[in-house]
């Protein structure tokens, strides 16, 4: 689909997903706090409707391509070229369909479901990217240095950027376009948390594991094992935290602790924030302003130890 | 056929030999056992060919790039998960060696890592998942457990447009017979509850606009299902060629 940005200060379409108002309010409080500190707007497309993830394509094509659409289409209503997402899921159906919608018979079939539902057409012309990555764009680890209030100082923590959010780079355009992360090893993420002064492990081998969550509940011994494997593989390295940008890898990784204590034991388990929790610590809220308290693997109490108010 | 089913490799062992005193009991020779395929059927290729999901599986070279990276296969160290190999069965139409990993193909955690590596741009994942579906929608697998949640999912997500989370859970708990405690329960949609986490039931987030969304969804999604199914299965099923009578 056509590369047009916009203008290069567009306040961005901004896609919560049902994780962001649903299961990761945390990330969603932490995310709008680090955004207007650092002097970032989104505007929130209303009445957005789930994506459909990696789910709806396994039963059908045309349903996995009309449900981003719709969504695509309400942000172009609103006058938007550049769409962003807090979701590694979303990002990739998102891309996902706008990849389908490249192909015109595609495209014509789809926007006839879309009027046929009272949607506005869509066709074409919105970009998407995910948080981080608007973030490092147009905050950058510079600007983000000079706003840290209290830097994570003596935190050492592991980037797990998860499976989707830099892959397919056929859907993402990730890796090809000027301004986005690379698909194998990317980095955007330790280079924000190294601006906020934490120490990051930035060959932490884990980075883009997937965490199981696609099977999260439906194939419990292996959404455990990759859980546990993004922990233990951060222990190893010597993180005291691991900090996630997707909601369904944080939840469906604190979903599993009791599981991962009973199979691998306490030691294995390290808390896990959204990255954006841990930069909002650094740019000046308290750990309850960033909701920490809401993690299940209870980094609140963690930080607090290490004398973050 | 360069490349061979697994049943049909042969290793000729030799217990105990030793030769001028040097023991050099092992495995000798590798044989593959020789075979005559006469129920090779190209209707499974033909099938997946058929479906947008699946309709880049001919421009697999066999070169194994997304097996190597599989995480499924690597990491979790489910060797029998070998995505190279379910393409090379669906292209050569064996459907007798396929079915033999109906609970094993449904496993694919969707991280799409061979999508992102595959150098002759096969959708991988999708391929792979469109296997399983024919093996579904044939009757040959049972409808595995990742289905069911697909299922539950989107039959959640069509009913207001936004998922609720909570009764997603409950749902795909009862399909599987599973029952989390009560009182845990309790304890967690409490927590949840008084953090703004919980919208499920009168609570639930409703996209505006989607009463006249849904019904085009729900008769999209009918015909779609029942398409693959007649596709596979019905009087207009794809052609079969060579099938043995």
């Amino acid at each position: 689909m056509s590369a047009s940005r916009g203008p290069a200060d567009e306040v961005p379409a901004y896609y919560p997903g049902c994780s962001l108002d649903g299961l990761g309010k945390a990330y969603e409080v932490s995310c709008q706090w680090v955004l207007r500190r650092l002097g970032l707007s989104l505007d929130r497309i209303v009445d957005y409707n789930c994506c459909g993830a990696t789910e709806v394509k396994n039963l059908s094509q045309e349903v996995s391509v009309v449900l981003p659409a719709r969504n695509l289409a309400l942000a172009r209503g609103m006058g938007r070229h550049q769409v962003v997402a807090a979701c590694n899921g979303c990002v990739y159906s998102l891309t996902r369909a706008n990849d389908a919608l490249s192909d015109e018979p595609t495209r014509g079939r789809i926007n006839d479901h879309l009027t046929a539902g009272g949607s506005p057409r869509y066709d074409g012309g919105a970009s998407v990217q995910h948080v981080l990555e608007f973030i490092h764009n147009r905050a950058g680890p510079e600007r983000v240095r000079h706003s840290v209030k209290r830097p994570l100082a003596g935190l050492t923590v592991a980037p797990y950027y998860g499976c989707l959010y830099s892959r397919p780079k056929r859907y993402t355009g990730v890796g090809l376009t000027p301004g986005t992360d690379d698909p194998e090893h990317p980095e955007f993420l330790d280079e924000l948390l190294t601006a906020c002064g934490a120490t990051v492990l930035t060959d932490y081998s884990a980075k883009t594991i997937c965490c199981g969550g696609g099977h999260a509940l439906s194939d419990l011994d292996v959404s455990v094992a990759f859980s546990a494997s993004v922990m233990n593989e951060a222990k190893r390295a010597g993180a005291d935290l691991v900090a996630t940008i997707c909601p369904l890898g944080q939840i469906n990784i604190e979903n599993n602790l009791d599981r991962i204590r009973q199979t691998y034991g306490t030691e294995a388990i390290l808390p896990v924030a959204y990255f954006t929790q841990l930069m909002a610590l650094a740019l000046g809220a308290s750990v309850k302003e960033a909701r920490l308290k809401d993690n299940f693997s209870r980094p609140d109490l963690f930080l607090r130890g290490r004398g973050f108010p | 056929m360069p490349i061979v089913e697994p049943s049909l490799v042969e290793v000729q062992r030799t217990e105990k030999l030793a030769l001028d005193g040097i023991d050099v009991s092992g495995d000798w020779n590798t044989f593959l056992r020789s075979r005559v395929h006469t129920d090779l059927d190209l209707k499974v290729l033909e099938w997946v060919q058929s479906q947008p999901q699946g309709e880049t599986i001919s421009r697999c070279w066999q070169c194994g790039t997304c097996t190597a990276g599989c995480c499924m296969h690597t990491d979790f160290g489910l060797e029998e998960f070998n995505p190279r190999y379910f393409i090379y069965l669906a292209q050569i139409g064996y459907d007798e060696e396929l079915r033999k990993y109906v609970d094993t193909i449904w496993r694919c955690v969707s991280c799409n890592k061979c999508v992102e590596r595959c150098p002759k741009g096969v959708k991988v994942e999708e391929v792979v998942h469109t296997i399983g579906t024919y093996l579904e929608v044939t009757g040959i697998a049972k409808e595995s457990p990742a289905d069911r949640f697909d299922r539950a999912y989107t039959e959640n997500l069509l009913r207001r447009g936004v998922l609720d989370e909570a009764a997603l859970f409950r749902t795909y708990e009862r399909l599987e017979g599973r029952k989390t405690p009560t009182r845990e329960l309790l304890r967690l949609g409490l927590s949840m509850l008084l953090s703004g986490r919980l919208h499920t039931g009168p609570l639930a987030h409703r996209a505006r606009g989607w009463g006249r969304m849904k019904p085009v969804l729900t008769r999209l999604m009918t015909e779609d299902l029942r398409r693959r199914r007649d596709s596979a299965t019905g009087p207009g099923a794809v052609a079969s060629p060579g099938r043995r009578p």
